[in-house]
């Protein structure tokens, strides 16, 4: 919005031109965030307090959570609302990107409110039946990755549904420019040709995979936000990238045009994350809620598919992944074991594996600042896949 | 000729956790925090000037 201002202001004064370039804008963006949650973060954990909206806590999970019951949660609305004033002032609003991006995060968010609202407010305990809520995520997913198949390979929207118009006349056989192929990292000339349909259907498994993976996660205090501002700082970077002609042809990587404008929106994101922390710091003030951690989630997945790094994601993420395989292989074996031996065995003490490890011992800002410098490490790691290859 | 003390403990860190108006892993976070922005800050004069 500030850009249009901007550039109308620098037909006068060309200083305004320094609004141009898209690294001052992503650091206006996170600053913004950043004072927008500071700014409303105490109003916001006041209202959410006021209308007892409070946390109710597992009564299966450690003993020592019971003292967490009723902490405000759905605080991911601070989240959302200071992202999204962030960067609809600081991005880009003609890219296409900007917008699919923030369609997708405010769709998963939207459907996170009426589940925690169902939950907390009405205190239905089931919420939003799991059939509903994947049903939903389903469509926000399959609709962005249809988007997000045809944007990346045409310069525009009428190119894009001409492409598309395309794909279908031509019985969903048409082949794509190499664009959507899946990039291996760490090789030079290796990316796996998906083809249309395999774009989407990967596409569509990394927004609702990545959505879920940081819900999981979201267990402990501190835990999910801070892996979700360091792989979404390092996205910005690869977004910065795969939008840039020149370091992408030299870092043989695709070229997106418009994927740079994503940094805006990651820079908000990092700001609103920081700021959100600063009030879901052990002992959270506050939660962020399915509100929250479903739309981050789905905020990392649709940036790394723009900026065509599934498996950098994949990396980066490694605590969301592993988080979600401890839940995946706990039930799987507790199911098998029960329906082999008549008895449900477990592999782990308590999934997910966070409370794993408090139940060996570990206090949870043990567990939550080991989880970060895993993080970090893996970040650094994803980050020379820029390079190495 | 009371000695008077501006902080109710120095360093700073222990004014905040001294008073209560943070858990120490609350003002470790939030003093991390503020160094993550300096520490952004700081980079961005690399290419903003």
């Amino acid at each position: 919005m500030l850009l249009e201002l901007f550039q109308w202001l620098a037909q006068d004064i060309r200083a305004f031109n320094v609004f141009a370039y898209i690294t001052l804008r992503a650091v206006l963006a996170t600053m913004t965030a950043l004072t927008i949650s500071f700014i409303l973060g105490p109003a916001v954990i006041r209202w959410l307090t006021a209308k007892r909206i409070g946390q109710a806590v597992r009564d299966d999970g450690p003993q020592t959570h019971l003292v967490k019951a009723g902490t405000p949660t759905m605080g991911g609305a601070l989240i959302l609302l200071s992202l999204g004033i962030s960067t609809l002032l600081w991005a880009d609003l003609t890219n296409r990107f900007v917008w699919i991006v923030l369609i997708v995060t405010f769709g998963f968010g939207a459907i996170g409110w009426v589940d925690d609202w169902r939950k907390v407010v009405e205190r239905n305990p089931k919420g939003l039946s799991a059939r509903t809520k994947f049903f939903w995520q389903s469509v926000i997913g399959l609709v962005a990755a249809i988007y997000i198949a045809f944007s990346i390979s045409a310069p525009n929207n009428e190119k894009a549904i001409e492409l598309f118009i395309q794909w279908v006349g031509s019985g969903f056989t048409l082949d794509m420019p190499t664009k959507t192929d899946l990039i291996v990292p760490f090789f030079k000339s290796v990316s796996y040709p998906l083809g249309i349909l395999g774009f989407i259907v990967l596409t569509y498994l990394v927004i609702v995979g990545a959505s879920n993976a940081v819900n999981l996660t979201d267990g402990l205090d501190g835990l999910a936000i801070m892996p979700t501002v360091m792989v979404g700082a390092a996205l910005g970077i690869f977004a910065y990238v795969a939008g840039h002609a020149g370091f992408s042809k030299y870092l043989l990587l695709p070229y997106v045009p418009g994927a740079g404008e994503l940094v805006v929106f990651c820079g908000a994101l990092a700001g609103a994350g920081l700021g959100f922390l600063w009030f879901n710091a052990y002992p959270a003030e506050v939660f962020m809620g399915d509100v929250g951690a479903l739309a981050l989630g789905a905020a990392l997945g649709a940036v790394a598919v723009v900026a065509r790094q599934e498996i950098v994601l994949f990396i980066m993420g490694g605590v969301f992944v592993a988080e979600t395989l401890s839940v995946m292989l706990q039930v799987g074996w507790f199911k098998y074991t029960k329906m082999r031996y008549g008895e449900g065995r477990r592999i782990l003490r308590m999934a997910p594996l966070h409370h794993h490890f408090e139940q060996t011992g570990w206090k949870e800002t043990q567990v939550v600042v080991r989880f970060w410098i895993i993080t970090i490490l893996l970040v650094l790691f994803g980050l020379s896949t820029l390079k190495i290859r | 000729m009371a000695m008077r003390t501006i902080l109710a403990l120095g360093e700073t860190n222990l004014e905040a956790a001294g008073r209560k108006v943070m858990a120490t892993p609350n003002a470790n976070m939030r003093f991390w925090i503020i160094t993550i922005l300096l520490v952004l800050f700081g980079l961005s004069s690399l290419k903003i000037r």
